[in-house]
């Protein structure tokens, strides 16, 4: 039996072997086990798509009670069928330095890794501004690289490319803290109307409606407070009229400016 | 011969107890023999306090209405309404323990007593406490009942436009390397660790810092010092589980008969998922004050901005000492359910011996309305 | 930290091969790409699993159970080897690995802390059996690559193919 010293996975290929008579020839690897009836003199033919899972192979022909073996290497096709592109994280805040990192694994069509160095575009392309591009080269199979997120907020198109394949990813780039909070009062009947102006982040980003913002009222050793979401860019909330009362404002750990209502204004 | 006579006493003896038993029961085990209930003649105002409370814990609602000197002011509905919730609350659930009385004033026709009645939940007991005026009628004495009306809210409809988040999770299968929606952004903006008597009590605050809600909870490790966990612990019911983005929840994690000067270092652990969460609704809470007497408290009202009731709320306060250093975090489950725009009353207490160190609180509030969750 | 975990190998080289039917294991210090620093528990973590993922591949290959790789297999790797132990299992054979030595080294930890990718220049002798007699037995030097993810409470062998050296 002649071996061939390797095989790229998923290729035909043929073992000629010498003597006569029936044999079996067994090629047996951790992830793959083929067994094929031969006669031998003849060459045995393994068909395209018969061996495909990378490795080392042994390769047995068994002729009654003897037997001869070798070793077999399947290597992964050369060409990517599939990306693993891990990419995170899914939201990041704007303007973050190297904010967003992205992995790619790539592997073949019988999802062996390829360990050849090839390159991998990556590709970080937002609603606005322009795209930041960058080509890696992988290193055992791998390609990596982090990207600056932008400043300003939307849905990204995290694309990694190799070989034709390319695999995107989405990326929401989203508002920071919010920035200089500001709130007014009004009277509203017997309540005072408290509200924020629009509320953004430092970059001028709209901060998502839903956002927490607490709005806390003092007045003579009491306090009245709630936390109240962004409504189209704007917290507002009816509170008691105190004249003389203080009222202060802050999301998360940001703290916005603190007004006191004499009654008229 | 003794043997017999033995047997023969004990027979008697036997049939002695049932006659008296069944002549002259004792009111506890008439009730447990599913009989009349544990109460007797009202002939003192005491009397009639304890029968209407027993009752009240028996769920006589209909035997307790019928005691009542004024039950012609409201209907037996109003009565279990005001003693049960007229809407799905705590009070629902809720079981009377005990009861305790207490004569205020006393005189030929009438009587002034207090009533504390501890009621038991799965969240925990509470109290309620009525002043009871009781009447004397001929040879009997019944109770004034002060029926605290529910409010009511008159007809409208309350345009509620607050934004909802739903989430579509990846499947259950296997998809490393596939695209994903990372959990929610938290951080702990404040842990503070205290010895108390029952054991050390790690405190501190947790801040959603994403734009998407978040489901989080707390879980801390108390190491020796030599680094070995002596145990672990989560905050359970002592945080808002529900975070809205950049909202903030105090916890609290309490190690039972662990001493502080044990723990080397503490290991936290918060974690967070991302959750379908609604906006809505908003709480105000009002009048918040805190108080020093007869018991150190925070008092104050929960104000329901929103058209829907919320069925249980759970105040949560954090409070502070003039160097905005973390003191203590309390909780208080509120009884009633809160209807909208009408302020309910809410009471939570503080450890006495830390009273006088607290400067300034903070509080927030978790809700439940049935068909949402916390 | 390299020069620790360089140490903490040697320790595993000593404690491993002291034991007998064990292979000898050889940590060397990271050559990483990725920008994530490697903690040194997580690298101890990473090589402790891979160690054990080595013995229930030895034992689900040779018993034909594929059950065996649950605890430490996953993804493609489990996929594969699941897929040839039915195969074995089909043509009657059963297959004996039995490590003789590693050499580990971590190369790439991404920058998500998802992944830890590892080389092994491993040695093994492999013997191919049908039921009780010997068809044939190899000695194999290769390098293996490998890619670990975590799991609930351990790293998984994800990626876990033999590469030209």
């Amino acid at each position: 039996m002649t071996l061939p010293q390797t095989v790229t996975a998923g290729s035909a290929f043929s073992v000629p072997t010498s003597g006569s008579g029936p044999a079996v020839l067994y090629i047996v690897g951790p992830d793959q086990a083929l067994r094929r009836d031969v006669q031998l003199g003849n060459p045995v033919s393994i068909a395209a798509g018969d061996l495909y899972n990378a490795g080392e192979y042994l390769a047995i022909i068994v002729a009654g009670s003897s037997s001869s073996s070798g070793e077999l290497e399947v290597t992964p096709a050369p060409h990517p069928d599939t990306l693993s592109f891990l990419a995170t994280p899914s939201r990041v805040p704007v303007g973050l330095h190297n904010g967003i990192n992205g992995a790619v694994y790539v592997f073949d069509a019988y999802h062996n890794l390829i360990v050849t160095p090839m390159p991998v575009s990556f590709e970080l392309s937002g609603s606005s501004g322009p795209s930041q591009a960058r080509t890696i080269t992988t290193s055992h199979g791998v390609a990596w690289t982090e990207i600056d997120s932008a400043s300003k907020q939307g849905s990204a198109k995290f694309i990694a490319q190799a070989g034709g394949i390319a695999t995107t990813r989405v990326i929401d780039e989203v508002p920071g803290d919010p920035c200089g909070l500001t709130i007014s009062a009004q009277p509203d009947g017997a309540k005072l109307r408290v509200q924020t102006a629009l509320v953004r982040d430092c970059s001028g980003n709209p901060i998502p409606d839903g956002t927490i913002v607490t709005f806390t009222e003092n007045y003579n050793g009491a306090q009245t407070t709630a936390d109240v979401p962004i409504k189209k860019d704007i917290a507002q909330i009816d509170m008691p009229a105190y004249s003389g009362a203080t009222i202060s404002v802050a999301s998360g750990v940001v703290a916005g400016n603190e007004i006191r209502w004499g009654g008229g204004r | 011969m003794k043997g017999i006579l033995l047997a023969v006493v004990l027979f008697i003896a036997t049939i002695g107890l049932l006659v008296i038993g069944t002549l002259s029961p004792i009111p506890t085990a008439v009730y447990y023999a599913g009989g009349k209930s544990l109460t007797r003649a009202s002939s003192t105002p005491q009397d009639a306090v304890e029968n209407l409370a027993v009752q009240i814990r028996q769920r006589s609602f209909g035997d307790a209405y019928g005691s009542l000197a004024n039950r012609a002011e409201f209907t037996e509905p109003e009565f279990v309404q005001d003693l049960t919730g007229n809407t799905l609350s705590l009070r629902t659930f809720a079981t009377l323990e005990d009861f305790e009385t207490q004569p205020l004033h006393e005189s030929a026709d009438d009587a002034e007593m207090l009533l504390k009645l501890h009621w038991s939940t799965v969240v925990g007991p509470y109290e309620t406490t009525r002043d009871l005026h009781v009447v004397r009628n001929g040879d009997r004495w019944a109770v004034d009942w002060p029926l605290v009306k529910a409010p009511h809210v008159p007809p409208q409809v309350i345009p509620v436009n607050y934004l909802r988040w739903d989430v579509i999770y990846s499947g259950a299968g296997d998809d490393w390397g596939a695209q994903d929606v990372q959990a929610p952004r938290i951080r702990i903006v404040d842990m503070r660790p205290v010895n108390r008597a029952e054991g050390v009590v790690v405190m501190g605050e947790l801040l959603n810092e994403d734009i998407v809600p978040a489901f989080v909870g707390v879980r801390a490790t108390l190491l020796s010092k030599s680094g070995s966990p002596i145990a672990s612990e989560g905050a359970f019911d002592m945080i808002s589980h529900t975070l809205l983005p950049k909202q903030v929840t105090p916890f609290l994690i309490r190690f039972p008969n662990v001493d502080l000067s044990q723990v080397g270092s503490i290991r936290m652990g918060p974690i967070s998922v991302l959750v379908s969460a609604s906006a809505d609704p908003v709480v105000e809470i009002e009048n918040q004050k805190y108080n020093l007497d007869p018991e150190a408290s925070l008092t104050g009202q929960l104000s329901n901005q929103s058209g829907q009731t919320v069925n249980i709320a759970h105040v949560l306060s954090t409070f502070y000492d003039k160097n905005g250093q973390l003191v203590w975090v309390a909780g208080q489950y509120v009884d009633r359910a809160l209807p909208p725009q009408t302020p309910v009353d809410f009471s939570v207490q503080v450890p006495e011996d830390l009273a006088k160190q607290i400067s300034s609180e903070r509080t927030i509030v978790a809700t439940y309305s049935s068909g949402n969750s916390l | 930290m390299s020069l620790r975990i360089l140490a903490a190998g040697c320790v595993l080289l000593f404690a491993t091969g002291a034991l007998a039917d064990q292979p000898s294991v050889q940590v060397q210090p990271p050559d990483l790409q990725g920008s994530r620093p490697l903690e040194k528990q997580t690298a101890a973590a990473v090589v402790r699993d891979y160690l054990e993922s080595w013995q229930k591949f030895r034992a689900a290959l040779d018993q034909n159970q594929a059950a065996l790789l649950d605890p430490d297999f996953v993804g493609t790797a489990r996929t594969k080897l699941a897929s040839a132990i039915g195969e074995q299992a089909k043509l009657g054979i059963h297959t004996h690995y039995q490590d003789e030595s590693h050499k580990l080294q971590i190369v790439f930890y991404s920058p998500d802390g998802l992944s830890i990718q590892m080389i092994d220049n491993v040695e093994y002798d492999q013997q191919v059996l049908d039921r009780d007699r010997v068809l044939a037995t190899q000695h194999v030097k290769t390098r293996y690559v490998v890619v670990m993810t975590p799991a609930e409470v351990r790293w998984k062998v994800r990626v876990f193919e033999a590469t030209p050296e």
